[in-house]
């Protein structure tokens, strides 16, 4: 009989206690495979959001991050400039602002401003009415759903903004969803003339965040270099260069306790495998034994232990992949709930690599969890063993 | 004033102490005086502009420690505070007259926060209020109901390993469960023997765990404080975790010992005895 139908049988003549080694497994390893799921999904995730908007180099006045430095000076210039470089196929200026907004039943609430040109890309997607359009009067301004619902501002509604006096009235001109909208928040984009007259003390041609998208063929880290050669006083970033950014400073801390449940739960695994063999060998010491004294080589009972790891922790680890999942699902909303994440965010992502490594560091611990009962069988002095479980 | 200086870093050039007229003061935080080379005492210039234009100069008073912020505590905090009318001159043009971002007002009894904020809103509607407790409180319990999810998943996996312990354990003493039975040991006995293991067992794992996680938590704290360069505390073993630490695991235990023992014992003797 060859290994594997062995191991087989050996676990299938306990049948309460492989059951219980196998629940263990997989949940163990479901958490495994959650931790592994998080190491990078937020980058993944956030990657998938920067990319959706058509532009793949950011552009700040210093080397913070965008909204979070002092803005860009002579902005339209500034993108004129970088426009006309052949590394770059388009330039967008991008103002942040926050504003109190009073909706034509009088309700009033705050709203998250962003002042750019009109869409070129996927800065935003359209749901219900028109696009951004420059040169109206009043200025339009596209809201997103929770704006809509809460201030009732739908398509050709008119919203005036508070914050400045006299109120500066806007025209709805579409429902759309941002890319980086969080759940439930109010937000807004206007043009940057209207951003200028929304938000009292701001200078109109100033941006905080220049979008650019590097001309096919070229690709992100030659725009970021020319632009780098072509106005040094700028600071641009290409989608990479923001993700490792990120990596090392504001999802560091996912990553780290990824790190840290991922090294306990493989070696809960090894642990529960190894001494769920350990002590079913100890229980078969007589039958080891037998089968020594018959013949079979240590390298074969060797075998058959690995056999026995690799079935309880192959099924474990197979089950723990469609658990894990679920239960990705359960975490990941948990922390969405976290205050300003993008709506669109997810911080436990599938990826091939995570499912690579799952097994990757399952087939570890099945070999290192065998290894020491390996051992106990190879040592073991099969004339005394025979002796002693014929007197007992 | 609490100003996030990173966009003035790069302006931010050392020179000789020797000033004709004395400087303003300003409060330069740990991170930034030690990740500059900077010292009380010395003089910086100062721009609201990222090219360094209408640089003044301010003279290091102290260095500070920022408050921890936990949705903030992996960025660095290069930061500086500077007297009100300093900030409003350094800014110049973009400030109008004497305008401020935001006042903070410290309340009588701070248990008016909210009702103040919603009269505020009420009188003021182009202004934005918000008690300096909401932001905070929503972030800590996310995580707090991240790892108690995360918690709840391995006691379920430990309550499996350890179920399985105690299966195997019953099983290995099969036969002196059946001779015990054999000798008119009730099974009642025999099962309260086992209980009282199982919570044996437990409270010792449970025991163990406190004193483990009690020992390592500063470990634990000295690096995540390392890591980020922060006074935040991230891991703190209070009693009250301790007990409900135990309180989990000793039910767990006796349960476990109970369903591995009942198993065992609602066999026939003879098949106990293997006969």
């Amino acid at each position: 009989m060859r290994p594997l139908p062995f191991a087989w049988r050996s676990l299938s003549r306990q049948p309460a206690r492989a059951v219980l080694g196998l629940a263990g497994i997989t949940v163990v390893g479901a958490l495994l495979f959650d931790m592994l799921m998080l190491s990078r999904g937020l980058l993944l995730s956030f990657r998938e959001i920067l990319e959706s908007t058509g532009y793949d180099v950011r552009v700040t006045a210093t080397d913070a991050l965008p909204g979070l430095g002092p803005p860009i000076a002579e902005a339209r210039a500034a993108a004129r400039a970088l426009g006309s470089l052949p590394e770059v196929a388009d330039v967008v200026p991008v103002r942040f602002g926050s504003v109190s907004v009073r909706g034509a039943d009088g309700r009033t609430a705050s709203v998250a401003l962003l002042g750019t040109e009109t869409r070129r890309r996927g800065e935003w997607r359209v749901l219900r009415g028109s696009d951004l359009v420059e040169g109206t009067e009043p200025p339009s301004i596209v809201v997103n759903r929770a704006m809509a619902q809460e201030l009732g501002a739908e398509p050709g509604a008119v919203v005036e903004v508070a914050t400045v006096l006299p109120a500066q009235p806007f025209r709805v001109a579409g429902v759309v969803e941002f890319p980086f909208e969080t759940a439930g928040e109010a937000s807004a984009t206007v043009t940057l003339d209207g951003f200028a007259r929304a938000v009292g003390g701001v200078a109109a041609d100033e941006a905080d965040l220049l979008l650019v998208a590097s001309r096919p063929g070229h690709g992100a880290e030659a725009a970021v270099a020319a632009i780098r050669a072509a106005r040094a006083d700028l600071h641009p970033f290409s989608t990479e260069q923001v993700l490792e950014r990120l990596r090392q400073g504001e999802f560091s801390y996912f990553r780290q306790v990824s790190f840290v449940l991922s090294t306990i739960t493989s070696f809960f695994a090894f642990l529960l495998v190894t001494t769920l063999l350990t002590v079913s060998v100890n229980q078969r010491l007589g039958e080891v034994a037998a089968l020594r004294a018959l013949g079979f080589p240590r390298r074969r009972i060797a075998a058959d232990l690995f056999a026995e790891s690799a079935l309880l922790v192959g099924a474990g680890g197979a089950l723990a992949i469609p658990l894990g999942l679920a239960l990705a699902r359960v975490l990941d909303a948990i922390l969405r709930q976290m205050p300003d994440v993008p709506a669109r965010l997810h911080f436990f992502v599938f990826e091939p690599r995570a499912l690579a490594l799952h097994a990757a560091l399952l087939a570890g611990a099945c070999l290192v969890a065998a290894a020491y009962p390996a051992l106990l069988t190879a040592r073991l002095p099969i004339a005394a063993t025979l002796r002693r479980e014929t007197l007992s | 004033m609490d100003v996030h200086l990173v966009p003035l870093l790069a302006l931010l050039l050392l020179l000789a102490s020797a000033a004709a007229e004395p400087a303003p003061g300003i409060l330069v935080s740990r991170t930034l005086l030690r990740d500059r080379g900077l010292e009380v005492g010395d003089v910086v210039r100062l721009s609201a502009d990222p090219r360094g234009a209408g640089a003044r100069e301010f003279r290091i008073a102290g260095t500070y420690e920022p408050a921890p912020d936990p949705s903030r505590f992996t960025s660095k905090r290069y930061e500086v505070r500077l007297h009100l009318p300093d900030l409003l001159a350094l800014q110049g043009g973009e400030a109008e007259g004497d305008s401020v971002g935001a006042v903070n007002i410290a309340l009588a009894d701070p248990a008016d926060a909210e009702a103040y904020a919603r009269e505020l809103r009420a009188r003021a509607p182009g202004v934005a209020v918000a008690p300096t407790t909401a932001g905070d409180d929503a972030h800590f319990l996310v995580i707090e109901r991240f790892h108690l999810a995360i918690s709840l998943v391995t006691v379920v996996g430990s309550t499996a390993f350890l179920l399985a312990l105690m299966v195997i354990r019953a099983d290995e003493r099969r036969e002196v469960a059946g001779l015990l039975r054999l000798l008119g040991v009730s099974r009642r006995r025999v099962l309260a023997q086992a209980l009282v293991e199982g919570f044996c067992i437990a409270a010792a794992g449970a025991g163990f765990g406190v004193v483990f996680a009690a020992a390592t938590q500063g470990a634990v704290n000295a690096f995540f404080q390392w890591r980020y360069d922060t006074t935040l505390v991230f891991v703190r073993v209070t009693p009250a975790i301790a007990a409900w630490c135990v309180a989990l695991a000793l039910p767990l235990g006796v349960l476990a010992g109970l369903v591995a023992s009942w198993t065992l014992l609602r066999r026939p003797v003879l098949e106990l005895l293997r006969r």
